[in-house]
């Protein structure tokens, strides 16, 4: 369980699940040890929020443990997918655990967000990674064009903002330039950040903590890791500002291959994650 | 109620199940695979049938469910009064009165096929 996630589902405002798919890492693979290693590392986090002045326990959080994975990626985002919407049915917000970053799409699909929001290293915008349209480099784009492919979400995404990608290949990069794409290079997100206040104002976002969008030095625990990348206040403060217009969370590609540095920040956004929004819900 | 009960593995899209005691139309069926130690899951999403809304479940799919038997009737529009008609079914020529539907255009004459539950209906 996560700590502190002490609610029963039934009242729980926000629902932790855990989707350790580790199908299509490319690199550095352990992925399926992300929601195992992100619950462990954030033991230690006190339940007291001083900015807050809230506790985690009182928040309404459930954790309804892991959806197994399974070698069928379609298949099994299709039942991940109605495991998060079913939370969603119920007025609650679901907090993934991934997972590769593939299982966003998933998350994206349960709640049909009007922007989806992205901390990442990489664009993910490619229409396929080594033949493969469901590897965690296409996650963006399977969001923003699911009518390129047969079994993506059925989901309506105005707009994609990718805050801290520093790479990707020349397709992505012209996918990047047009309208619905903002990317924000890492060293010019702490400037957008009351920006990103605005462009959300009245719609619905989807928030997804790609892990690697941390510089490594902060989050060596990840499968493709690529340096000159956020430093983790940065990440935290955009958190805290689309928290309140997040109908859905996740923290993706955690990996097992550091000491506890990825599970840790991961699990630290989720907390400042749900402390903000129900701060800015209930303030 | 009239009802059958069945195994979740037999139930498909398009098929009936009765959730919270509603009767629903299943729109997406789903099997999550077994892990090494467990049974295969089954999430059903579904819209209930006679009053829209929707439903889901999740199930071991070799878990007991009901599954309600939903009537397909067809009658014929006797006469139309404001937003009620007079329907005669073409089978036992019972006549029932029924709301008219607001995408239905009603006309006297007209030929309708129903779905018929426990004195619910509704028109296909």
């Amino acid at each position: 369980m996560y700590p502190g996630a002490t609610a029963d589902r039934t009242e729980a405002n926000f629902v932790v699940v855990g989707a350790p798919l580790d199908a299509s890492t490319t690199f550095a693979p352990g992925t399926r040890f992300g929601p195992r290693r992100i619950r462990h590392f954030s033991e230690t986090f006190d339940d007291y929020d001083h900015r807050t002045g809230r506790r985690f326990t009182d928040c309404a959080v459930h954790d309804a443990g892991d959806v197994h994975a399974w070698d069928a990626v379609d298949e099994y985002l299709e039942f991940l997918e109605g495991t998060l919407r079913d939370v969603h049915w119920d007025d609650a917000v679901p907090l993934m655990l991934g997972g590769e970053h593939t299982v966003s799409a998933a998350g994206a699909g349960a709640v049909d967000p009007d922007v989806f929001v992205c901390l990442d290293a990489h664009l993910d915008l490619r229409s396929e990674y080594d033949g493969n349209p469901l590897s965690h480099a296409c996650v963006t784009r399977r969001i923003l064009d699911p009518d390129d492919y047969d079994d993506a979400p059925d989901i309506d995404v105005q707009e994609a903002i990718i805050l801290g990608a520093r790479t990707g290949s020349e397709e992505e990069w012209q996918r990047a330039s047009e309208d619905d794409v903002t990317v924000v290079a890492p060293e010019d997100v702490p400037a957008f950040v009351p920006q990103l206040e605005d462009r959300l104002e009245g719609r619905e976002a989807y928030l997804s903590v790609d892990i690697d969008g941390a510089d490594p030095a902060y989050a060596p625990g990840t499968g493709t890791m690529e340096p000159f990348g956020l430093e983790p206040p940065t990440m935290r403060d955009v958190v805290r500002t689309v928290a309140p217009q997040a109908t859905g969370f996740d923290a993706v590609e955690v990996n097992d291959r550091d000491d506890g540095q990825a599970a840790s920040l991961a699990g630290k956004l989720l907390r400042e994650f749900v402390f903000s929004r129900v701060d800015a819900l209930e303030s | 109620m009239a009802k059958q009960q069945k195994e979740v593995r037999d139930l498909g899209e398009g098929g009936y199940v009765l959730i919270d005691d509603a009767a629903c139309k299943i729109d997406s069926y789903s099997t999550a695979k077994p892990g090494k130690h467990g049974s295969a899951k089954a999430r059903i999403e579904a819209r209930g049938v006679f009053d829209g809304k929707r439903r889901s479940l999740s199930q071991p799919v070799d878990a007991k469910i009901w599954v309600p038997i939903i009537n397909r009737k067809q009658g014929q529009i006797v006469s139309v009064d404001g937003n009620d008609m007079q329907v005669m079914d073409l089978e036992s020529y019972e006549t029932i009165t029924m709301r008219i539907p607001e995408d239905v255009d009603a006309s006297p004459d007209d030929n309708i096929e129903y779905l018929e539950m426990e004195g619910q209906r509704k028109i296909v």
